[in-house]
């Protein structure tokens, strides 16, 4: 028989290094002659895309397009340290050492805008579209080519180097009481599942993921990075386990080692929350490790759900549920 | 030495080569087509699938031999920036692609089935895709890509 | 805050390069001249080295170099302790690297890798993490701690006698998670050169490129002014890329050699070159009132960090930390350990310590909710965190705290198809 049932998984996670370890990035930036700009940093793009989230905040804080920012990342002879992309802290962290930096080189040209726009103060000014002028006055302003050219003419140059740091102390060695991370994500998902109880097989029928991220500074890669997620907790929940013998590896291959398929992973639907993080660049925090944390948990108790099993070791094998069925049946007897 | 000859990305191709010899490695190494990727060595993850005659395979399980006479084609004869396939346009848009490891194999993989099967239903690109293993997108873009690419190929 | 670009659908630049397959992983770059580094590794878990004999792979044809512990100007590395060695001469997992050959080809270098006899003094090994936490069992680094308990976080919260007081239902309960591999799908490759100005060049695939940077110039004895670390197309990393892989090996290869050097791990390879996730062993016993709250948890959480430290100690002060999951409970005691075997080294992989505990307080809450004979998400909602509540450590958490929104956005989905 085939029997589905459905299970929630909740989880949190703080971002950053934590436990008061100096979480800083940096970030340089340039704003050429044209109007468009070059962001340096250290943060490695480890292929969730972090480049393209800093040319999106480069962007909006210069009212240009993504493609008017050329991002280039992690070679050490040119771009100043990052940190790790890890610990769900490139879009927050470097993300606000690019906003940060950005915002530096922005405010000489700011400067000299407001001198030649005979405005008091920055405030008065805005970047636009492509332009710059006076807020409220469109019909005092000129591209912002012209701006940057015209500056760089009379000396100025536009060129930054910037870096944020994460909030973070130790924790008490005896109690552990202390604030270890900042900020914290948080996420919830369902899962429903299909269990044979012939063969103890489980089919993921369904997740659904909804995550917190202050900000989605791009949707499409939000949703990307928690359908990853979801794959991997699903791989986590039910097939992957590295089998050791005296510590040597006895499956060492994708053959043997078995992650999932496009044929394992059920329909995924991703949802995120908008709760601006104060101190996120636009109210981002990180999604990264978030998006596959609850989906363990969602798929178990979905399983215990279905056939009313509680499978406490991971991965839930057939051989794991199978057993658990027979040990209940055996109990059920007894009674 | 044996002398193969080959149509590769349209154009014909003579080399010597070892018995032993995988295509994978006379792509890469010999031939400096980069773009087919090895990720296990046994036919497993998919990331060096080429299409020869019409079928994707597995190159690192292809010895070089095994393709005198035939047809190849590679991620290099699949698109560019003037003209990108569909698959590669849907890849793109819909934000199919995070590492870019597995791309180049799972773009061959799509564009195969679709030459093959315009129309496909979801069950059957599962299948197609199923031999091309991703760690970062959890499919589902990808599969949603190849969704949007056999749409486009609609009008 | 309105916003044009961010917040939009923007396409990724690169994504374009990967769809036409133009984009350059460490694997597909190559200098002339370059020659090809393969790793000897040891098969035993637990071993000293008395003697390496290099002479018959040294006089394989096309064998440039064959390099070993002696050969390392400081032979160590490691991102929180360098309790890892570049080249080992005292071996404590299976696939620790012992040598490096360089060779002409790479066929040659992996036949002459054959060839490097390595006479290994075996010990006895530990696999288990409680054994290995008793006292009589040989600690594996004493220079970082007398026992091999490398790491101990105890949290305290509130009493616990009272908060067992307050509990009608208590659950009780072991969980257990394996060990894991990130299994990304480009294995490790990298190039390594001395370039025209003299200085080294490592183009690779990691995660910090400036860490890798200071570990090649420690290891090597170099400037970090000397050594340019290079990051090309990463292929996946999840936590897999943090630590130092063949970075070192190739980068002292190509100093001895003054030759490029190209490595690329096979599959099998790739598996015991970086961390695992740590495999933990966790008890939980977790208690509610009638009406649904949480009143009290305690927890032990034993990791098996394996053989080296990498991120331990980061990561199970992250699983004690996130111990309770997102709810609020009054008194908790948790501790967590981090436990030096001779298994393959944990260390990051995505969700860091926070992976494991979902499973058990996660487990906890549906089995108290059946307890209690409520749902599944009606305990939840009585106990999640607020802005405002105080987590088990004690910060308070002051802002965008929307788990009441992520739960109503799930709760419609909440139905289940018919059994066949």
């Amino acid at each position: 028989m085939k029997k589905r049932g459905i299970g929630i998984g909740c989880a949190w996670y703080g971002t950053g290094y934590g436990n008061g370890f100096p979480d800083v990035s940096s970030a340089f930036v340039e704003i050429h002659d044209d109007g468009s700009a070059t962001v340096l940093t250290g943060a490695v793009d480890v292929g969730q895309g972090s480049n393209s989230i800093y040319a999106q905040i480069a962007a909006e804080e210069l009212g240009l397009e993504s493609q008017d920012i050329c991002v280039y990342s992690a070679d050490t002879d040119v771009t100043p340290d990052s940190g790790t992309t890890a610990a769900t802290r490139q879009t927050y962290n470097t993300g606000n050492a690019v906003l940060k930096a950005v915002r530096q080189a922005k405010s000489r040209l700011l400067d000299y805008a407001a001198r030649e726009f005979s405005c008091p103060t920055i405030e008065g000014i805005e970047l636009k579209a492509g332009y710059i002028g006076i807020k409220g006055d469109p019909s005092r302003r000129m591209p912002l080519a012209d701006m940057v050219f015209k500056a760089r003419l009379h000396g100025q140059r536009l060129i930054s180097a910037e870096s944020s740091t994460a909030r973070s102390t130790p924790v008490d060695l005896e109690t552990g009481q202390g604030a270890p991370y900042w900020p914290y994500a948080f996420g919830s998902q369902m899962a429903e599942v299909e269990v044979d109880t012939e063969t103890g097989m489980v089919s993921v029928l369904k997740v659904v993921a909804v995550h917190d991220v202050g900000k989605a500074i791009n949707p499409t890669q939000v949703e990307a990075q928690i359908a990853g997620g979801v794959a991997q907790g699903l791989g986590y929940a039910l097939l992957e386990e590295l089998e050791l013998q005296e510590g040597r590896i006895k499956n060492p291959a994708l053959s043997s080692y078995l992650i999932p398929t496009a044929l394992d992973v059920p329909n995924i639907e991703a949802f995120f929350v908008e709760e601006a993080e104060e101190t996120g660049p636009f109210g981002a925090k990180g999604l990264g490790e978030p998006a596959m944390l609850p989906t363990v948990a969602a798929v178990i108790n979905a399983i215990d759900d279905a056939v009313g099993v509680r499978i406490t070791s991971l991965p839930a094998t057939p051989e794991k549920i199978l057993h658990a069925l027979a040990v209940k049946k055996e109990e059920l007897a007894k009674k | 030495m044996i002398e193969i000859k080959f149509v590769l990305n349209n154009k014909p191709c003579a080399l010597n080569v070892e018995a032993n010899e995988r295509l994978l490695d006379v792509l890469r190494n010999r031939l400096g087509l980069m773009g087919t990727k090895e990720g296990c060595g046994e036919g497993e993850c998919g990331a060096c699938t080429v299409i020869i005659d019409g079928k994707t395979v597995n190159s690192c399980l292809v010895l070089a031999p095994q393709v005198d006479g035939c047809q190849i084609t590679t991620i290099e004869g699949v698109g560019n920036r003037q003209s990108p396939h569909p698959v590669q346009k849907a890849f793109v848009q819909v934000g199919a692609v995070q590492c870019g490891f597995c791309t180049p194999g799972m773009v061959l993989s799509a564009k195969n089935l679709l030459d093959k099967n315009p129309q496909p239903n979801d069950k059957e690109i599962g299948v197609a895709m199923s031999g091309n293993l991703c760690r970062c997108t959890g499919y589902d873009k990808i599969l949603r890509a190849v969704k949007l690419a056999a749409e486009e190929g609609k009008g | 805050m309105n916003t044009t670009v961010v917040g939009s659908r923007v396409l990724r630049e690169d994504a374009w390069g990967k769809v036409f397959g133009q984009t350059k992983f460490p694997a597909d770059v190559n200098l002339p001249d370059q020659i090809y580094g393969v790793v000897v590794r040891s098969p035993y878990p637990h071993a000293r080295v008395r003697e390496i004999s290099i002479t018959q792979a040294m006089e394989m044809p096309g064998v440039v170099a064959v390099l070993s512990a002696k050969d390392v100007p400081h032979n160590s590395h490691g991102v929180l302790f360098r309790d890892q060695p570049v080249l080992a001469d005292y071996i404590r997992m299976v696939g620790d690297p012992v040598a490096v050959v360089g060779a002409e080809t790479l066929e040659i270098a992996r036949a002459a890798a054959k060839l490097v006899q390595v006479d290994y003094e075996l010990m006895p090994a530990v696999f288990d993490p409680e054994e290995a936490m008793l006292p009589e069992v040989l600690p594996l680094h004493p220079e970082l701690c007398p026992t091999n308990i490398l790491y101990h976080m105890p949290i305290r919260r509130g009493a616990m006698d009272k908060g067992w007081a307050l509990a009608d239902v208590v659950i009780e309960q072991d969980y257990r998670t394996q060990h894991i591999d990130h299994a990304f799908l480009q294995p490790e490759a990298l190039l390594a050169y001395v370039d025209e100005r003299g200085h080294m060049v490592v183009q690779t695939a990691t995660q910090y490129a400036h860490y890798d940077r200071g570990e090649i110039a420690h290891a090597l004895g170099l400037r970090f002014s000397q050594v340019q670390v290079k990051t090309l197309a990463v292929g996946g990393a999840f936590g897999g890329r943090e630590d130092i892989s063949l970075q070192i090996i190739a980068a002292l290869m190509a100093l001895k050699t003054l030759r490029p050097v190209k490595m690329e791990n096979t599959r099998e390879e790739s598996f015991y070159s970086h961390s695992k996730r740590h495999p933990m062993r966790m008890h939980y016993k977790t208690g509610a009132s009638k009406d649904g709250k949480l009143v009290a948890m305690e927890a032990k959480i034993i990791g098996d960090a394996g053989a080296y430290a990498s991120w331990s100690i980061n990561v199970l002060r992250k699983s004690a930390v996130h111990a309770t999951g997102p709810y609020e409970i009054p008194n908790v005691s948790i501790d967590s350990y981090a436990v030096f075997t001779n298994n393959p080294f944990s260390g990051a992989m995505r969700g860091f310590g926070a992976a494991q505990t979902v499973l058990a307080y996660e487990s906890q809450m549906d089995l108290l909710a059946k307890e209690l004979k409520i749902s599944p998400l009606e305990i939840r909602l009585r106990n999640h965190f607020r802005v405002g509540s105080t987590t088990a450590t004690g910060q308070v958490l002051t802002s965008s705290v929307p788990l009441d929104q992520c739960l109503a956005k799930i709760a419609p989905y909440l139905q289940k198809g018919e059994d066949t």
